[in-house]
């Protein structure tokens, strides 16, 4: 079972990268932009769902880092004329990182609503600091005019990216790390009295999900060719913690899933309406108050329990 | 700079900090009575604002709006407290992430009904000119500004200490679950509550629209990031706090902005997240903090 499980997870991974290739004959070259933009919010929102979902830390500032990795990303390629991945990943992904560390020092030790505001409130001084210093943000024009030199490439290093983001991701929430991340989101207290630094714990996630953030904005960057200050904006934030909780908190599919359905009202449903008709963040809205209200678990939980209902039955 | 420099951005930063009081005061009543920190207060400053925006191109009257927006916000307060918050009572984070959805809807709604341009609203006839104070010229508005932030925190005082509402109101933000037990109408009481904090945030809509502007955006910022500040730096749920938080951060914003331009931003968040860091319940905050 477990070899066939893995070979769907490959076929399914290769159908994923190879999509513009095999897709062409179906759907428009749009639908490719369509899945490469969903799969770098999943990436992000797989992150961030290790901190909301696994670590139990309901961050509104996990926009920081994605823009810390985007201006990253752009500022290094285009200061030293470089499309080298190695370069600008690299720069983005320790950017994130560095990043999430200053900033998680200061968070960590608090919870809840109060774990929330501080997160926000950072993230907000990343986001003035990115509006502000013209000279090396660009301020409120932003950076725009990235080059990749291969952009029929671009869709496919988002997917092999995404692909390995999740397989880090979920390999993490099976190592004992992960376990004793969960442990600490059920009960803090208990999981220090038997010896873990809970502290160091949820610091050591919180860099990890900038460092992928970060990634995220720099494939952004690049996919977009454009950076700005709202990148690492509230609204941002606000849009992955959206995703996380509608697609299902806590677990690997939710954030995926979450990314789709949110790509889809975003991206899709605008074009379904009237032009004049520009009410995609109030489905949004809507779709999310639902979700907290009758379902909690996200989209994944629905699913699995009309699976229970129907094997029940 | 001048003296009569330094005088005439104390007073900008003093208007300003009444401004924010008004703003924040809502916040500050509900997170007090109910632990729930209402992200969409910023949607509901911005929606008091387009409110005005009607009433005075209808009527011609800014007086009228200065009702009318918080009348209305206060209605809608009051229906969204039992439909949607209710339902979490107990789940402070949960009913904290419900606010962000009503505000994703409401600036999406008021998109699609007042556009997405710039808009302006002018201060009411008699208060749109200027008077010579201490070596420059300052706009009356703002010395109105002052005095109704003065005047709202004096009446908000007397309600809060004097009257029976405002002794539920203390006795709400020490232990809610008590005063039920004791036989008041809880559900009742958090309406209201919520509803007087919907209603101040229109309120502040109306009143800063002649000095910030009407546009998209204005729900983040200045609406929910400022009023954050203000009741984090002072003391989150109390009235106190939230005053000596619009008498910090006004005139440090002020300052800030005059001293340190490329920075001002950063630092007043920076202020925010020391405060946070050093004293998690605000300078002046007794409350307990809610999980």
């Amino acid at each position: 079972m477990a070899v066939l499980r893995w070979a769907l997870v490959g076929a399914a991974a290769v159908a994923l990268v190879t999509f513009p290739y095999w897709s062409a004959p179906w759907v428009s070259r749009f639908a490719t932009t369509l899945v490469r933009d969903a799969l770098i919010l999943a990436i992000f929102a797989l992150s961030l769902d290790l901190l909301v979902g696994r670590a139990g830390m309901p961050s509104l500032g996990h926009a920081a880092f994605f823009g810390a990795g985007a201006y990253a990303a752009g500022i290094t390629g285009q200061r030293l004329a470089t499309d080298q991945l190695p370069v600008t990943l690299g720069a983005a992904a320790l950017v994130g990182a560095l990043l999430a560390l200053i900033i998680g020092v200061l968070v960590v030790r608090s919870e809840g609503i109060f774990f929330l505001m501080l997160t926000l409130a950072l993230a907000q001084i990343v986001f003035a600091i990115a509006f502000q210093w013209t000279a090396l943000t660009g301020g409120s024009n932003g950076l725009s005019g990235l080059d990749f030199s291969a952009p029929d490439l671009m869709y496919v290093l988002v997917a092999i990216t995404f692909v390995l983001a999740a397989l880090v991701i979920w390999g993490l929430g099976r190592s004992p790390y992960g376990r004793a991340l969960s442990g600490v989101r059920e009960n803090e207290r208990r999981m220090r009295a038997l010896g873990y630094d809970t502290a160091r714990l949820r610091l050591s996630a919180f860099v990890i999900a900038g460092t992928i953030a970060g990634i995220a904005g720099a494939l952004s960057a690049y996919s977009t060719r454009f950076v700005s200050a709202q990148d690492a904006g509230l609204a941002n934030s606000v849009r992955a913690f959206v995703t996380v909780l509608v697609g299902g908190a806590g677990t690997l599919g939710g954030p995926i899933v979450g990314s789709a359905l949110v790509s889809l009202i975003e991206r899709v449903v605008p074009s379904l309406l009237p032009t004049d008709l520009r009410i995609s963040q109030a489905i949004l809205g809507l779709v999310f108050i639902f979700f907290v209200l009758f379902a909690r678990q996200g989209m994944v939980g629905l699913g699995r329990s009309a699976y229970q209902r129907v094997q029940h039955r | 700079m001048s003296p009569e420099l330094v005088f005439q951005q104390a007073l900008n930063g003093l208007s300003f900090g009444a401004l924010l009081f008004i703003l924040a005061s809502g916040l500050s009543l509900v997170f007090g009575m109910m632990d729930v920190v209402n992200l969409a207060h910023g949607a509901f400053y911005m929606l008091g604002a387009y409110v005005a925006l009607s009433v005075v191109q209808s009527t011609g009257s800014f007086w009228l709006a200065m009702l009318a927006a918080p009348l209305a916000l206060g209605v809608l307060g009051f229906v969204l407290e039992p439909l949607l918050l209710r339902r979490l009572r107990g789940r402070h984070l949960d009913q904290v992430l419900l606010t962000i959805g009503v505000s994703l809807v409401i600036v999406d709604v008021i998109g699609q009904v007042w556009g997405r341009e710039v808009r302006s609203l002018s201060a009411p006839a008699g208060l749109d000119g200027s008077v010579t104070l201490i070596g420059g010229v300052y706009p009356v508005y703002r010395l109105f500004v002052m005095a109704f932030g003065v005047a709202l925190a004096a009446a908000m005082a007397v309600v809060y200490r004097r009257t029976r509402i405002g002794m539920l109101i203390r006795a709400g933000v020490q232990d809610a679950e008590m005063l039920g037990a004791l036989g008041v109408n809880t559900n009742r009481l958090f309406a209201s509550t919520f509803a007087t904090g919907a209603a101040l945030a229109g309120l502040a809509g109306v009143i800063a629209a002649p000095v910030f502007g009407v546009q998209p955006g204005m729900d983040i910022d200045p609406g929910l990031l400022y009023s954050l500040v203000v009741v984090v730096v002072g003391g989150l749920g109390t009235l106190s706090g939230a005053v000596a938080g619009s008498v910090l951060v006004g005139p440090a914003d002020t300052f800030g902005k005059v001293l340190f331009q490329d920075v001002a931003l950063a630092v007043i968040f920076a202020i925010v997240a020391l405060v946070l860091l050093l004293k998690p319940t605000g300078l002046l905050g007794r409350i307990r903090i809610a999980r």
